[in-house]
């Protein structure tokens, strides 16, 4: 009820105090502008490849790579972003009271969250959905080659069922295992006893990556059987700091688009070979003032983080240990969802 | 105990005696000591054996043996967490200055209450001025960085020391003639007591900031610290309250008889053999404070426990996690056995008023 209430006040009084709509400064980041840092969440331990801690005792991963950029957009310095260690249970009340300004950490965005939290969702910058997993030495590179094996799954989740619709909508004959605990579903699977296995697929990946003997015997393959959506999370009432939030992750995937990398970003902001990269770097004016920022504020970011491909790569994809293809997560121009709205 | 070892030679007439008196007892015996026997083997040989040591090797891991490799490259994320890298001097001598505090503390001589109350307070002191550093000049380090065993013995440490006046206190409160002060602490141990620690804490870290203005908050840390310094007051006052019971009510009769106030009476006949009598149960009671200083895992704190995670939570060392939570489990265990032998040296030396 505290929760709500606070949220439902946070929202009138933001709503009482918009009165320009060129040159919008949302509360969050004045605040953080004063603050001169940005507090993101991090985790209570390692979550592979979102979050995790390097041997110097620096937060590392997909997540905090995109805090990061939020406080180089914000502050001009990757290195003002604060992480607090959060627990699950504990980042959407600690985002309540203030004692982070947005989640970024593997969070889904669903209709509860939205509504009854009080929170405000960016648009997604991560899908991840159920995948197989099967032997490298069966030749199988897709779901439609399953035909008569046996797929091992964990009993009672929603991806057993999940699996059963997708694979009777393509018609493959099969037979479905279940297994009571993730543990003995793995144990089952490198007991050959069952030709493939069905989970959410960054976790697949990490097992490949870390646990099976000989990663390369396995492939992960390409369908997607189901998907939720990954975005960062924000206070409710405060529309301007999430229209940042959603320009600073399209500003990433418009650079991708671009080719726009940390390497040569700043002989593409000195000769712009188009328009739309002028505005994207600042070297045109018109970037800032939208959003109440520097004009150059999407270019120190790029140069310090990279491209949404270049930090996928670094902390998930063929830069980390994981070796996650991209799949869903590569732009719409390469067979993923992932777009950016349109930079006018 | 130690002594008693010592001078008790192995009794090899008694042994033979016990365990071959018959066929079945020496097949029974032979079997138990082969399965001890393997067991000893396979740690030995996995343990160190067919061990890998240096975090260079990391290659040669995975052959049957353990990977030390892992503590090599990331002892100091467990010990110290997220502090940052090139300050880890200042944590080691804060942890240092913890234990040396609660060491010197141990000896009978500092047992007075000028004594105790500065050792502890410079050794706090020292602990925070080091891991904060603004004060000395040093970069400053907010608590939110703490981590690892630094912040296990820190919270352990300012538990104890803030509970147990605070246990104290409530416990003579229990006791007090008056109804008003003895409701007041009947109802706040036992409000407290039907609580679990987990709800406390998480009302302190979590809840209190969206309830209470923020000029009034304070950091975190201390927060969660004094909910849990409240909440070990609370068990410790019932453990005082059982010693209390256990003195014959004549005493005080003839304190007062003999014309003494009531703190003459307390501090000189009463509440030494309130602390003889109280003392396993005190001592189990801190032992189980340390292990549960564990649960500020699910407040975002990076205690050892939260830090022991992170060191496995890599790509790279992954597969090495049986091998963090050894070392992890080594260090408890130094802590603790070292906190339950005290407790048996205090029971026998305590034990000489009876003879």
């Amino acid at each position: 009820m505290q929760i709500k209430g606070l949220a439902t006040g946070l929202a009138v009084a933001a709503g009482l105090t918009i009165p320009s709509l060129a040159m919008a400064k949302s509360p969050t980041i004045t605040a953080i502008q004063d603050r001169g840092t940005l507090l993101c969440s991090g985790h209570n331990g390692s979550y592979f490849g979102f979050v995790e801690v390097n041997d110097q005792n620096e937060w590392k991963g997909l997540d905090i790579d995109l805090c990061r950029a939020m406080t180089t957009a914000l502050l001009g310095d990757p290195e003002k972003a604060q992480i607090v260690p959060l627990s699950w249970a504990q980042r959407f009340p600690a985002l309540q009271s203030g004692d982070v300004d947005v989640i970024i950490k593997a969070t889904g965005w669903t209709m509860g969250r939205d509504t009854e939290l009080g929170l405000q969702f960016s648009i997604p910058y991560f899908f991840g959905g159920a995948q197989f997993m099967a032997h490298g030495d069966l030749g199988i590179t897709e779901a439609k080659d399953l035909e008569g094996g046996t797929i091992c799954v964990e009993a009672g989740t929603t991806i057993e069922r999940i699996a059963a619709n997708y694979l009777q909508s393509l018609a493959v004959e099969h037979t479905m295992v279940s297994y009571e605990k993730a543990s003995e579903l793995r144990a089952a699977y490198l007991a050959n006893r069952c030709d493939s296995f069905v989970a959410w697929g960054p976790f697949l990946a990490v097992l490949r990556a870390t646990e099976l003997e000989n990663p390369d015997a396995h492939v992960i393959l390409n369908d997607q059987l189901s998907n939720e959506p990954i975005s960062a999370a924000m206070r409710q009432g405060d529309e301007d700091f999430v229209d940042f939030t959603n320009w600073m992750l399209a500003a990433l995937l418009i650079a991708e688009e671009e080719g726009i990398t940390s390497e040569n970003v700043e002989e593409m902001a000195a000769n712009p070979p188009n328009p739309k990269i002028a505005r994207l770097l600042g070297a045109e004016p018109g970037m800032g003032e939208r959003l109440g920022l520097r004009d150059t504020w999407a270019k120190e970011m790029i140069a310090a983080m990279g491209n949404y491909g270049e930090i996928y790569h670094r902390n998930l994809g063929e830069n980390s240990p994981y070796k996650l293809e991209r799949g869903l997560n590569n732009l719409w121009s390469h067979g993923g969802v992932l777009y950016a709205p349109q930079l006018d | 105990m130690a002594d008693a070892m010592v001078s008790k030679k192995f009794d090899w007439q008694r042994f033979r005696r016990r365990s071959f008196a018959s066929p079945t007892d020496s097949v029974i015996t032979v079997i138990v000591f082969a399965g001890l026997a393997w067991l000893v083997w396979q740690a030995l040989n996995w343990g160190i054996l067919n061990a890998v040591w240096s975090a260079d090797d990391v290659e040669q891991c995975g052959h049957g043996g353990a990977c030390w490799s892992v503590i090599d490259a990331r002892h100091r994320l467990i010990l110290f967490g997220l502090y940052p890298y090139d300050e880890h001097w200042r944590s080691t001598l804060a942890c240092l200055s913890i234990i040396g505090t609660v060491v010197i503390s141990c000896f009978p001589w500092t047992w007075t209450a000028k004594r105790l109350s500065t050792i502890w307070i410079a050794g706090f002191a020292i602990y925070y001025l080091l891991m904060e550093g603004s004060l000395l000049g040093l970069p400053q380090v907010t608590t939110d960085q703490w981590g690892g065993l630094a912040l296990t013995l820190f919270l352990f440490s300012s538990v104890v020391l803030i509970g147990m006046p605070m246990g104290l206190g409530l416990a003579l409160m229990r006791r007090s003639e008056m109804p008003v002060v003895r409701g007041f602490a009947s109802l706040v141990i036992d409000l407290i007591r039907s609580l679990p620690l987990l709800t406390t804490l998480f009302t302190a870290a979590v809840v209190i900031p969206i309830l209470l203005p923020s000029w009034l908050e304070g950091d975190k840390i201390w927060r969660v610290i004094i909910a849990f310094g409240l909440f070990f007051a609370c068990y410790q006052a019932e453990v005082l309250r059982g010693g209390f019971q256990a003195i014959p009510k004549g005493q005080f009769e003839a304190g007062k008889a003999l014309g003494l106030t009531y703190w003459q009476i307390l501090g000189r006949i009463v509440l030494p053999q309130v602390f003889r009598h109280a003392l396993p149960a005190t001592v189990n009671n801190v032992v189980v404070t340390f292990k549960e200083t564990a649960i500020v895992i699910i407040i975002g704190f990076f205690d050892i426990l939260a830090s022991a995670n992170a060191a496995f939570g890599t790509g790279e060392w992954a597969p090495y996690y049986i091998e963090v939570l050894a070392f992890v489990a080594a260090i408890y265990w130094v802590f603790l056995f070292g906190l339950g032998q005290y407790g048996e040296y205090l029971k026998r030396r305590m034990k000489v008023a009876e003879r």
